[in-house]
């Protein structure tokens, strides 16, 4: 994608925009880091230290933000008696299983509805995508009563399924888009050359992977900060991060510094598999709109 | 190498026939152009063949055997797309080695048939890039040899020079078909340019509308064209169409056009049909021009403009209801708005019914 050169002139008015547009990033800026800033510096403060904050209007005091002895003792406590290992561990599970389930079935599906023509197509197309239309909280209750006639309350194969539910549609309605941008010819190529209609679908993969990098990416994402799903079907026996970190706030104790250790185990992941698909995420994003 | 035969062959697409009763015998090692506007159903035909598309009605035979249910991959043959279609993450040697791979040949099988498949089309400097890395014609070299490699029954090309240019497209014809001459397979070439069709095909089957309009060496296409479509969509520039009457003087034939009389030849005149009204058509190459009076029959008409084309002018001239194109030499000296004079050679001039188009001669 080369971007154009932008022509721009300078009059009074684009000066003010451009004094607006940084004023308004730097605070966007605060607004969007100080939080997690803040919950990354008080997990490895002692919960006294965490709460000494200066008066307001006292610029000189922000610096007792920075006053502080470092202490692993939150990270210690949730890892060492808090089980969190597993939590994380059911997380990462949880997350990963629907993306790959739904990359898997979501693909075939996709290229399916990309390549074939039948009656109904576009119905069933719209029929597909319209089951993300409805909110979660909608279908929870039958959800819950189907998953537990079927014994997955509380288990990571329900929670999984659960996750792939929502997830799938979602898989087919943007792998469609990357599918549709593939030009038949290549596919066509590969079984003249030999290959089954399956070689031939799994060949033109790597040219849907952008697509696909960027997918797994929202439905982990999806999957890994979902509360809902993870305390009414994961409950008890497949407990997930934001769960477990919701436990932590106990009538008689909020234990801020757990919390807080909590939050960063939950966000750090996340953060990385950002950082390593970045490259993907961008071109995934565009590719599907504008063909190559 | 394979004879292929093609036998009473129906396309419908939903119900619009795209490809029309379609008869054509391919000889085992010819090279047969399949030649037609876009939309004629040549492109149909090729992928019935290839099995990328089901055949709606009638048979498709490789040596006597019927091919219709075989899936793509087992009907051995090799295909070079109009876009190449060429995997663009793999390398060009990887590209070249795919049908080999997928037949599950040794790596040393596959080196060594790639290299001189490369060799041969003079790409072996390239084998590490990427398509994006190549030019237009390297490109479709590589999609040739992709189709080379495994040394199938049939290639089917559709359209694979139609996006290089001009200059590559002239040296890639002749590349094409000293490639099909060495190798000695089985072809069929797709294409819209008549050139191309006349240029490089032992046998070109024309089609239009779904239909096979005429099957034919190059020479008896552009020589003896079955109809008015065919005539005029071989050649170029195209051929001149005139409608005319044909009456009877001093015992002869003659047709006349505002413009002119002229009478047949003898052994036209006992070509022709009931009708007396009919279509005239000359290449421009058949017509002389002339901007003084020549003795025998001519048309006369005005000089409307002339183009340059390096060795030869073409003159586009006048006449009351149509205008004619001529082809000149250069020494040709005749301006706009120049009266001018035409001769016809007669040998060389067709007549078409002015209703169903069919040839007369």
């Amino acid at each position: 994608m080369a971007s154009r050169d932008v022509v721009q002139y300078k009059s009074p008015l684009t000066l003010a925009f451009k004094v607006f547009s940084i004023a308004f990033l730097t605070l966007y800026m605060v607004w969007t880091l100080l939080p997690i800033f803040i919950m990354f510096v008080s997990s490895f403060k002692d919960l006294l230290e965490a709460f000494k904050i200066p008066e307001v209007g006292d610029w000189a005091g922000s610096t007792v933000f920075f006053d502080f002895t470092p202490t692993f003792k939150h990270y210690i406590g949730l890892f060492g008696d808090g089980n969190f290992g597993r939590y994380l561990a059911n997380s990462l599970i949880a997350a990963g299983g629907s993306a790959l389930i739904a990359v898997t079935f979501g693909s075939m599906a996709a290229y399916s509805l990309s390549r074939v023509d039948f009656r109904g197509k576009n119905d069933l197309f719209f029929w597909i995508i319209s089951t993300r239309m409805a909110p979660v909280v909608a279908v929870m209750v039958p959800l819950y009563a189907i998953f537990r006639s079927l014994d997955l309350v509380g288990t990571l194969p329900g929670l999984i399924l659960a996750y792939t539910t929502f997830n799938l549609p979602f898989a087919i309605w943007i792998l469609k888009g990357f599918f549709d941008n593939v030009p038949y010819s290549i596919e066509e190529a590969q079984m003249v050359d030999g290959a089954s209609r399956f070689q031939a679908f799994m060949s033109i993969l790597p040219l849907v992977a952008p697509g696909i990098g960027a997918f797994i990416v929202l439905c982990v994402l999806f999957a890994w900060n979902d509360f809902l799903f993870a305390a009414i079907i994961g409950s008890g026996g497949a407990k997930t991060l934001p769960v477990a970190t919701r436990e932590l706030v106990q009538p008689q104790n909020i234990q801020w510094g757990k919390i807080m250790a909590a939050g960063v185990v939950t966000t750090l992941p996340m953060m990385l598999l950002g950082l390593v698909v970045r490259k993907y995420l961008v071109t995934g994003m565009t590719m599907g709109a504008v063909k190559g | 190498m394979a004879t292929i035969t093609i036998r009473n062959v129906w396309k419908y697409y939903g119900t619009d026939p795209a490809v029309r009763d379609l008869n054509i015998e391919c000889s085992d090692g010819s090279f047969v152009s399949i030649l037609g506007p876009s939309g004629c159903g040549k492109s149909s035909t090729m992928r019935m063949i290839a099995g990328l598309e089901h055949i709606s009605a009638g048979d498709i035979l490789f040596d006597g055997k019927r091919i219709n249910d075989l899936p793509p991959k087992d009907r051995d043959v090799a295909m070079v797309f109009e876009n190449y279609a060429l995997y663009p993450h793999k390398t060009v040697f990887d590209n070249i080695a795919n049908p080999l791979r997928l037949r599950g040949f040794s790596a040393d099988k596959i080196a060594e048939r790639v290299t001189s498949a490369a060799k041969l089309l003079e790409i072996d400097h390239l084998m590490n890039r990427r398509p994006q890395e190549l030019s237009g014609g390297q490109k479709q070299r590589v999609a040739i040899g992709r189709a080379i490699v495994r040394e199938p029954k049939l290639f089917l090309f559709d359209e694979p020079i139609a996006h290089l240019d001009a200059k590559l497209r002239a040296h890639m014809r002749g590349e094409i078909k000293h490639l099909q001459r060495t190798l000695g397979t089985t072809m069929i070439y797709v294409t819209h340019d008549q050139l191309e069709a006349l240029s490089m095909a032992d046998m070109i089957a024309v089609m239009h509308d779904g239909e096979l309009q005429q099957w034919g060496t190059p020479r008896e296409i552009f020589n003896h064209p079955v109809n008015a479509w065919v005539a005029g969509f071989v050649g170029e520039p195209a051929m001149n169409f005139l409608t005319c009457e044909l009456r009877g003087e001093g015992g002869q034939t003659v047709l006349t056009h505002p413009n002119f009389a002229i009478p047949l030849l003898p052994e036209q005149v006992t070509r022709l049909g009931s009708n007396r009204s009919v279509r005239m058509g000359v290449r421009p190459d058949a017509l002389t021009i002339d901007t003084t009076r020549p003795g025998g029959p001519v048309i006369e008409g005005r000089i409307f403009v002339t183009e340059l084309l390096g060795g030869d002018i073409i003159v586009d001239v006048q006449l009351a209801d149509a205008r004619v194109r001529v082809k000149a030499s250069t020494e040709f000296a005749g301006q706009p708005d120049d009266t001018c004079y035409l001769t016809v050679n007669r040998d060389k001039w067709h007549l078409f019914d002015i209703e169903d188009g069919h040839a007369f001669f």
